[in-house]
């Protein structure tokens, strides 16, 4: 388990990240979530003890990281780039051997992996030599040849077509089911969601949300449905129990008053407007995210 | 394997596979052995050569005389040094005999021409008219014979025994030898002291650059590609540093050795002179203090470039460093004990070159030694800690170059 407790980390004058606190347990991917300059980076550099926090401490397994804990952690930063001269096996043993794999269980691992995301014959190619896709691939072996405890991907999708999105995709899947304690930092809320069990929302290096999946969307979602009518949308504004609607295409979204009984209000909207959809859904993280922000600036 | 080790090997292992390091570690002695050897050869092939010279005596009485010496002169082929040509004709006036003359070496048909007439109080007056007056060897030993024919013409015509001036003209010439120990000598002449000193100098500035610039490069690769996050991810920013200066040291030594080794295949052809070897283990040892010391540098700035023009910028600022020792070898050679030299021989920056200097030219005490060694080696470690500082900001900031200040604020941490 990982605990970070109370992270603080300054600038100069300038706070990067302000008491930022979560637990990440095995088996879960955990989303570290923000818009650009929310202080994810400086929280992950933290972790792999790139950077010192001015406070706060880091706990894995109930103790503090140390140096032997950078064997545990493999790491895929967001931008990419590996010894474009070098040729691909050496380069993953170098960073392998770093993170204390022995000769023989890294040729074990590296096979392993090369037969999974069938490169097997870009071993003695030079990095320079492959496509951008498979250079990544190359860098997400690097990242997890160890087979750590603790992987952290930021943005591990970025640059990868949507096939081999889909192949990391069920890799880290695979990688979670087998206990480890994966942190996946990003700002694409709708892989988040469909990847992570917990996640902390950051903005401005503060914490705005944080916990499971589930709970933050029963706590902030709200209620939100979804329906298709074709007269005019005008006729929704006489409606009290709507607090705002979002038009699409082809449907119309309506955030409601919490206390609203949805099958009443349907009865209510038939009398007044011929709809051929209604549909209760669950709000997106995004929503949830710019909703929660905006509330924030209001107040 | 503990880390900086790995680090290490990893670094030695992919320079030593680089085209770059190939080129350089077989070009780099050709061009010293070009640079240094073959103005010297190419003096002593000139000289090779069998030369026209003419003669135009207007006193009438020289010409013979010369001629004789002249032509007994052998090149170490044996075929005579000069050809001789007299220029004199009793039926053509002074100035057309000069114009004759002069056109014969505009022409190239003489090398030169010696033009002998007697001053206004009947002494001796002689000029050497050619093309070129660069000619320092030619005119000394003309000059030689010169005075060696005017004295015996003088003094046998106020009659001294000819045995005399033989007698007189048995000059002494000093031979340099550089004493060791109590009776233990070598013989160095000016040129090989001076060349062998001035190789190892080179050697060693051209390597710190080289591998120098290298490491910058990587460094900037690392940090541009972020692989360095991985790396500080896997270790410390100190295994790291010391792993590389460990695999630049490696690299260096690596390079040495090889060098070694084409010079030994070299010894005793014209090219390379035994004695150039002579101290070889003592100048490897402040060679490759003196490469520890700018490699450490070299790790600290290296990390806080962020882009190409700045790596340049600052290598070969740091390169200028580097050359001055060059400036003072001819100094170190005439007065290896004068004070400046002294100042320079502690200051970490000159240190190495002036000790291999000094090594070759005069006989350094044990404890000169000591001092030296210990000097080189407490900046050393001063170098690595106060690198290793900024290493560990500056591998990790990126877009700009920190100002002095900022520097100052990494120290303090």
């Amino acid at each position: 388990m990982l605990e970070v407790k109370n992270l603080t980390k300054c600038y100069g004058n300038i706070k990067a990240i302000e008491n930022v606190s979560f637990v990440s347990s095995p088996g879960k991917i955990f989303g570290l979530l923000g818009p650009n300059g929310a202080g994810k980076s400086t929280t992950i550099k933290s972790i792999i003890n790139i950077i010192k926090p001015n406070s706060g401490e880091i706990l894995f397994n109930g103790e503090k990281i140390n140096y032997n804990f950078l064997n545990k952690i493999g790491y895929l930063p967001e931008e990419r780039g590996l010894y474009k001269k070098s040729k691909v096996y050496d380069v993953i043993t170098y960073l392998a051997e770093l993170k204390g794999l022995d000769r023989n269980q890294l040729k074990k691992n590296a096979n392993y992996w090369f037969e999974k995301l069938k490169i097997k014959d870009l071993k003695d190619r030079k990095i320079e030599e492959l496509s951008k896709g498979n250079q990544q691939k190359i860098q997400f072996i690097c990242s997890l040849i160890h087979n750590p405890d603790l992987l952290i991907l930021d943005e591990p999708f970025s640059g990868f077509d949507p096939i081999n999105q889909q192949e990391i995709k069920n890799l880290i899947l695979e990688f979670v089911e087998s206990g480890k304690i994966i942190i996946l930092s990003t700002h694409q809320m709708d892989t988040a969601e469909k990847l992570c069990s917990d996640i902390l929302l950051l903005n401005k290096g503060k914490s705005i949300i944080c916990g499971s999946l589930k709970d933050i969307k029963q706590k902030f979602g709200g209620l939100h449905i979804r329906i298709n009518m074709i007269e005019n949308t005008d006729l929704l504004n006489s409606f009290f129990e709507i607090i705002s609607y979002e038009v699409f295409n082809n449907f119309i979204e309506l955030h409601l008053m919490d206390n609203v009984i949805p099958s009443e209000f349907l009865k209510k909207l038939i009398e007044k407007v011929p709809i051929n959809h209604f549909s209760i859904i669950e709000p997106t993280l995004e929503k949830i995210f710019i909703d929660t922000i905006k509330g924030q600036t209001i107040k | 394997m503990i880390k900086p080790l790995i680090v290490a090997k990893w670094e030695f292992l992919e320079k030593v596979k680089s085209k770059a390091f190939i080129i350089s570690l077989f070009l780099t002695p050709i061009i010293i052995i070009l640079f240094s050897f073959l103005p010297t050869m190419m003096i002593k092939s000139e000289d090779e050569v069998t030369k026209a010279i003419g003669i135009l005596d207007l006193t009438k009485e020289y010409f013979e005389e010369i001629r004789l010496n002249l032509e007994n002169q052998k090149l170490s082929n044996n075929i005579p040094a000069f050809l001789v040509e007299n220029l004199f004709n009793n039926n053509l006036s002074v100035d057309s005999l000069l114009i004759i003359a002069d056109s014969k070496v505009l022409n190239d048909k003489l090398e030169g021409y010696l033009y002998l007439t007697k001053s206004d109080n009947d002494s001796l007056k002689v000029s050497y008219r050619s093309k070129s007056i660069g000619t320092f060897e030619l005119i000394s030993s003309l000059e030689k014979i010169l005075n060696d024919v005017f004295l015996k013409k003088q003094f046998s015509k106020v009659g001294i025994d000819i045995n005399l001036i033989n007698l007189l003209n048995n000059k002494i010439e000093i031979t340099p030898i550089k004493i060791k120990k109590p009776g233990e000598e070598s013989e160095g002449g000016f040129l090989t002291t001076f060349f062998s000193s001035l190789v190892f100098i080179i050697l060693l500035m051209m390597m710190v650059i080289y591998s120098g610039q290298m490491l910058v490069r990587s460094l900037l690769e690392e940090k541009s590609n972020r692989l360095i996050e991985i790396l500080v991810s896997s270790c410390s920013a100190n295994d790291l540093l010391l792993g590389k200066i460990l695999g630049l040291s490696l690299l260096g030594i690596f390079q040495i050795f090889v060098w070694i080794i084409i010079g030994l295949s070299l010894v005793g052809t014209s090219i390379v002179n035994y004695s150039s070897f002579e101290n070889i283990p003592l100048i490897l040892f402040y060679f490759i203090l003196g490469y520890l010391f700018y490699s450490s540098i070299f790790v600290g700035i290296g990390s806080i470039v962020t882009t190409e023009q700045e790596a340049q910028q600052i290598t070969s600022y740091l390169s200028l460093i580097l050359v001055l020792p060059v400036v003072f070898i001819l100094s170190v050679m005439q007065n290896p004990e004068s004070l400046i030299i002294k100042i320079f021989s502690y200051i970490p920056f000159t240190l190495p070159s002036i000790m291999i200097l000094k090594i070759n030219v005069s006989e350094i005490s044990l404890i000169e030694h000591i001092v030296a060694i210990l000097i080189i080696l407490s900046s050393t470690i001063l170098t690595i800690f106060i690198s290793s500082k900024i290493f560990r900001i500056g591998i990790l900031s990126f877009g700009k170059m920190p100002n002095l200040q900022e520097l100052r604020n990494w120290l303090k941490e």
